[in-house]
């Protein structure tokens, strides 16, 4: 069982070390096969684990060290991996959902100036997403998480000669790294305490600690889990993460990155409901960015942009999900979501590339008649996303609204806020469906469409979005609660779902009918709106101008953190480092110069002073030493 | 323990090692200054050698050995030099090697 993790988790990186290695001596289209096949490896190791654990009794799980690798007094932490249902459920998704992303990257990728280095980046991404979901213990846990911010750092920053990416690939970077420092901060209490970073160990004394440590390592936790999964107020980096390749963009929102937040809570529940309110707080800003989102995604006009604050939408449901203790649901709902959100990802670039890179929704009108498939395996993926029945959305994010329609008064409010998200997320993706694909072919897409071959893409691209479009219908069916739940009876021992958040079949059937009806109430606007000419948009300026400046919150951080310190690294320059360090920098310059005219004079040449002086040293030495005894 | 005391050998090593300094320090012909410096490691071998004994202890001889080894060498090194600068046509003193002044 744990052959097939280890598998899992060092093909993608053996993958990436390949490429890096062949260099310029291996082929492109050879690297990204490579690429490809280390990944579909790793899911194979995935499902070797996943049938192993099955047949095993119990399926509670099981730790398999390689070696020690940190040792400090009594601290110790081992290079190992867990198998349990959580993490085996991640692997899956990661290495399957991952695998089809890069196998499309390789359609996508064709004829850019540096794939190698594109395929080795994202082979090591899925690796150290997976080494996240597999680390035996929170410090490997640590360094996954990390290497994600790395990779997504290097994979957002891939156009490196596009100044905006690398802005955008510096804002991920620097907003995780906040995530990360809040994590070790929570680590390191928790080291204090228990003397240990194993999962059991830690969570068994977390029972034990103060209401405050207790508190503290949670509210960690969830910085980290924030910064990750893009939550308010740590999100600004994800719409911006739009500057990398689109599969690049599929991969951080589907398979790997945001949904690290969704997993560490499951992950670290023990430790949350020792911490309830902090609990809660998680399932509040869910709530917040899921509202939020939703909101600044009605006036996006980049097709991707749409599509990310879509996503951050929807982690908002996971962390709703996770934070009032539906842990299964929440993961449910991440697996559904990887299918739908990659497929969206995927349709949308393939009408990119078809378009040669454009990505404004406002030139794309019509763009449906020339790419039927497309239309329609975005329509799924729309549909999926509403959450309209039978698409896989539905049974995943009706369930989260009902658990949370359970937990008190504060529950009703976060459950109310929910439908109204599930309206908004009806609404800006039937707007972004409507105003791109049906219609006639406008102008800009006339000129501008080539088709790839007579076909709408390369193979390599319509294979995955096939799939995908089929799991995204079909990958809800695996559960439908109250009548069908065998995730949640999988992910039961490493992860039980809280009693607050069992709904009853009143509130089940309350959640559903209003979730689904207010999707289509949605989608039902979106066509009046912008499918005919029937509504006319509400005119509302100062609302709109908000909503593309995406409330301010990149003024309002630019304002508190950018400019005080800019302020003090321009008042520390020219108050400190001009007059005192750039001052007596030429007089210590000086000094030296002037001792060492001095000290040439010792420098006689001749032997016998040489000797002379080192006898005397040796005979001070001695006497020094004589009197000192 | 037959023969005098210890402090009889470690003074004539002493002298010889003094004898050895003064003419590395005074004499300006190198193979004159090469000699010196044999004499001085003999006084120290002559040290060590009579503390062994004292002390009963073989260790002090095995360390004379290997002092020795390193004489020899190093009079192989000098001796070499000696030869190059004759070979150069310069002057047996080694004042006039001054390049090295600063």
């Amino acid at each position: 069982m744990t052959t097939g993790a280890w598998l899992c988790l060092f093909a993608p990186l053996l993958g990436a070390v390949l490429i890096l290695l062949g260099g310029t001596r291996i082929p492109r289209v050879v690297a990204g096969w490579i690429s490809t096949t280390s990944v579909f490896v790793a899911f194979a190791g995935a499902l070797w684990s996943f049938f192993a654990l099955r047949a095993a009794s119990g399926h509670i799980g099981r730790i398999s060290s390689a070696w020690t690798w940190v040792q400090a007094g009594n601290f110790k932490v081992g290079l190992s991996v867990l198998v349990d249902p959580l993490s085996t459920m991640m692997m899956l998704i990661v290495a399957g959902v991952g695998g089809l992303i890069v196998l499309y990257s390789i359609g996508y990728m064709d004829g850019d100036d540096e794939e190698r280095r594109y395929f080795a980046y994202i082979s090591f991404f899925v690796f150290s997403m997976l080494l996240l979901v597999e680390g035996g213990n929170l410090l490997l846990l640590l360094v996954g998480w990390g290497l994600v911010g790395l990779s997504s750092y290097l994979l957002i920053g891939f156009w490196h000669d596009r100044p905006s990416a690398v802005a955008a690939a510096k804002k991920a970077f620097v907003m995780n790294a906040i995530g990360d420092a809040t994590m070790a901060l929570a680590f390191f209490v928790l080291i204090a305490h228990s003397h240990s970073l194993e999962f059991g160990a830690s969570f068994a004394t977390a029972g034990q600690l103060s209401p405050t440590a207790v508190n503290l390592v949670a509210l960690g936790l969830l910085g980290g889990a924030a910064a990750k999964s893009a939550q308010i107020p740590l999100h600004t980096w994800l719409p911006d993460a739009m500057e990398g390749p689109t599969p690049v963009s599929a991969l951080i929102h589907a398979a790997t990155m945001v949904t690290a937040g969704v997993y560490l809570i499951a992950r670290t529940h023990p430790i949350f409901e020792q911490a309830r309110t902090v609990e809660l707080v998680a399932a509040g800003m869910g709530t917040l960015t899921l509202v939020v989102a939703g909101l600044i995604a009605l006036v996006q006009t980049d097709i991707k942009r749409v599509i990310a604050y879509s996503t951050m939408s929807q982690i908002g449901y996971m962390f709703l999900g996770a934070g009032v203790g539906a842990y299964a649901n929440g993961m449910f709902h991440l697996m559904t979501h990887a299918f739908f959100k990659a497929l969206l990802f995927m349709t949308a670039g393939v009408v990119i590339h078809a378009l040669a890179g454009e990505q404004d929704i406002r030139k794309m009108r019509g763009i449906g008649a020339l790419m039927p498939w497309t239309r329609w395996a975005f329509l799924a993926g729309a549909l999926a996303l509403v959450g309209v029945p039978p698409f896989s959305g539905f049974f995943s994010k009706d369930s989260i609204i009902a658990a949370a329609l359970h937990d008190h008064w504060y529950g009703v409010v976060m459950a109310i806020a929910a439908l109204f998200g599930a309206f908004l997320t009806g609404l800006y993706t039937f707007r972004l469906y409507f105003i791109v694909f049906p219609g006639e072919p406008s102008a800009f897409v006339r000129e501008h469409h080539h088709a790839h071959h007579g076909k709408e893409g390369p193979l390599t691209m319509l294979v995955p979005v096939g799939i995908l479009a089929v799991l995204a219908v079909i990958g809800g069916w695996i559960q439908l609660s109250p009548f069908w739940h065998p995730l949640t009876t999988w992910l039961e021992p490493a992860a039980r779902t809280l009693g607050v958040a069992v709904p009853t079949n009143t509130q089940e059937a309350i959640a559903s009918v209003a979730a689904v009806l207010l999707g289509l109430a949605g989608i039902g606007v979106a066509y009046g709106l912008y499918g005919t000419d029937r509504l006319v948009v509400p005119k509302l300026p100062a609302v709109q101008r908000a909503l593309e400046h995406k409330l301010y919150f990149d003024e309002a951080y630019d304002a508190l953190f950018y400019r005080p310190a800019a302020a003090f690294a321009t008042w520390v320059r020219r108050d400190f480092e001009e007059p005192v360090i750039l001052a007596t920098g030429p007089d210590l310059g000086e000094g030296t110069l002037e001792l060492g005219e001095g000290v040439r004079r010792l420098q006689t040449g001749l032997l016998r002073t040489y000797v002379l002086f080192l006898g005397t040293g040796v005979a001070i030495v001695g006497v020094v030493f004589m009197a000192v005894r | 323990m037959l023969g005098p005391g210890v402090a009889w050998y470690l003074g004539v090593a002493a002298f010889l090692f003094g004898t050895g300094a003064l003419g590395v320090i005074v004499r300006r012909n190198p193979i004159i200054v090469l000699l010196s410096l044999e004499i001085m490691l003999n006084g120290g071998n002559l040290a060590l050698i009579a503390v062994a004994r004292h002390a009963g202890n073989g260790a002090g001889q095995i360390f004379a050995l290997a002092v020795m080894a390193v004489a020899a060498s190093e009079v192989c090194v000098g001796l070499g030099l000696v030869v190059a600068i004759n070979r150069k046509r310069l002057d047996l003193d080694i004042d006039k090697l001054s390049e090295l002044r600063g």
